[in-house]
């Protein structure tokens, strides 16, 4: 299959740069898969596992949440707010934060502000969860 | 002579304990630098990246939709100014200051001043100050950043400022840090390409549509530019800081020889005076 050159930077760094057959991943749009040749396009990433085929045909998962998404003349970037490749998450951790973030949102005395926090930890948690091995 | 000897002690042990203490800033600030360098360096290409991307956008759009890719009405311009919390940092925050002053001759600006140091300046000089809550550039983390990122939409879309800035530190290299001022809002202040490359560009498509794309993109942009921005003005602030260090015990050693040199020779000049006045105390009958 027709491969191209993708680029995966998130707050942390390059996370990979290289050829790749085809990316699947949630943006705030719905699982979106990008394949070579696709015509210019941006939108924003919502929270998902994001499965990367490379150019000889191995798959990779990774926890994808935020940023944005766009190819450019045939140039894709993802430039996610946080990305875990899936053998990087810490699923203990993970764990840990789901159940902190269950308590805290049991207090109905919570601030509107505190809850839309303690909702993105649970989302994030949930989603490293369902992304790991 | 014996009063100036003493006096040349003094001076010499006050320089010591100022030695002291300018040495170990250094080595802080050395130990310290190697972390935030490569906190710098891990962001450098996410700021490279993103900006490339939104100038490609910003170039290739012909979409007006969204507020933040047109120019504002408005002539007021809104400066992020992100400097250091402590001082003895050699010229970081003044040369700082010396270029946002020359950047912002003859404009209606407003300030958003992240570090101290920049809070006291502006403050000193009543230039008007859009909130001071992230005064301490230290205590800025990830969260906040997106915290900054949404009142500074929210200010936009308000249609409070034309055009928002944001003024920082690069970090070139150990020895060599720039002040440097990025626009951040309209998109459309990013363009760099000219007419004719405006036309070659084809569509972009955006999905669902451009409005709800710029509406959750541009709070993570920001969120994600000021991150990294912070992460290199403090690699940038250690630097100087180690470099202006380093200078100043230079100094401090270079003084004490000077010092010590003078004071032996004051020390052997009393002696002398000491055995010819008593060899003088002899020789009378």
């Amino acid at each position: 299959m027709a491969t191209y050159h993708l680029e995966v930077v998130s707050i942390d760094g390059l996370e990979y740069e290289g050829e790749v057959e085809k990316v699947l991943l949630r943006t705030i749009d719905g699982d979106v898969e990008i394949l070579a040749r696709h015509t210019n396009y941006c939108t924003g990433i919502g929270m998902g596992t994001a499965h990367v085929t490379f150019a000889d045909g191995t798959e990779r998962k990774a926890a994808c949440i935020g940023g944005m998404l766009s190819v450019m003349e045939g140039e894709v970037r993802i430039l996610p707010t946080n990305w875990l490749w899936s053998d990087e998450i810490d699923v203990e951790r993970a764990r840990s934060a789901k159940a902190r973030a269950e308590e805290a949102l049991k207090d109905a005395r919570l601030t509107k502000e505190a809850r839309v926090r303690a909702e993105a930890k649970l989302y994030r948690a949930l989603v490293r969860i369902g992304s790991a091995d | 002579m014996a009063a100036n000897m003493k006096a040349v002690k003094l001076r010499i042990k006050s320089v010591q304990s100022t030695m002291q203490i300018t040495k170990a800033m250094q080595l802080v600030a050395a130990s310290k630098l190697r972390k935030a360098k490569e906190k710098a360096d891990n962001s450098k290409p996410y700021l490279g990246t993103l900006l490339d991307t939104l100038h490609d956008i910003a170039d290739g759009n012909h979409d007006f939709q969204s507020p933040y890719t047109k120019a504002g009405k408005n002539d007021k311009w809104l400066y992020v100014v992100i400097a250091g919390d402590r001082g003895l940092a050699g010229g970081y925050n003044s040369n700082l200051f010396k270029f946002m002053e020359s950047e912002t001759k003859g404009r209606d600006i407003e300030v958003f001043p992240i570090g101290k140091k920049s809070v006291e300046y502006f403050k000193h000089r009543n230039v008007p100050i859009f909130t001071e809550e992230f005064a301490e550039v230290a205590k800025v983390t990830i969260s906040e950043c997106f915290s900054v990122a949404k009142l500074l939409c929210e200010a936009y879309k308000e249609g409070k400022f034309g055009h928002i800035f944001l003024c920082y530190t690069d970090f070139v290299s150990m020895m060599s840090q720039v002040p440097k001022a990025s626009p951040i809002l309209p998109l459309s202040d990013l363009a760099v390409g000219d007419g004719a490359a405006k036309k070659n560009k084809s569509l972009i498509l955006y999905e669902p549509d451009s409005e709800t794309v710029f509406n959750t993109v541009v709070p993570e942009y920001l969120a994600g530019v000021l991150y990294t921005s912070i992460n290199i003005s403090v690699a940038s602030e250690l630097a100087a800081r180690r470099t202006a260090m380093e200078a100043a015990t230079d100094n401090a050693e270079e003084m004490i020889e000077t010092l010590s040199l003078y004071y032996n020779r004051a020390r052997q000049a009393s002696i002398t005076q000491e055995i010819t006045e008593i060899v003088a105390g002899a020789e009378e009958p």
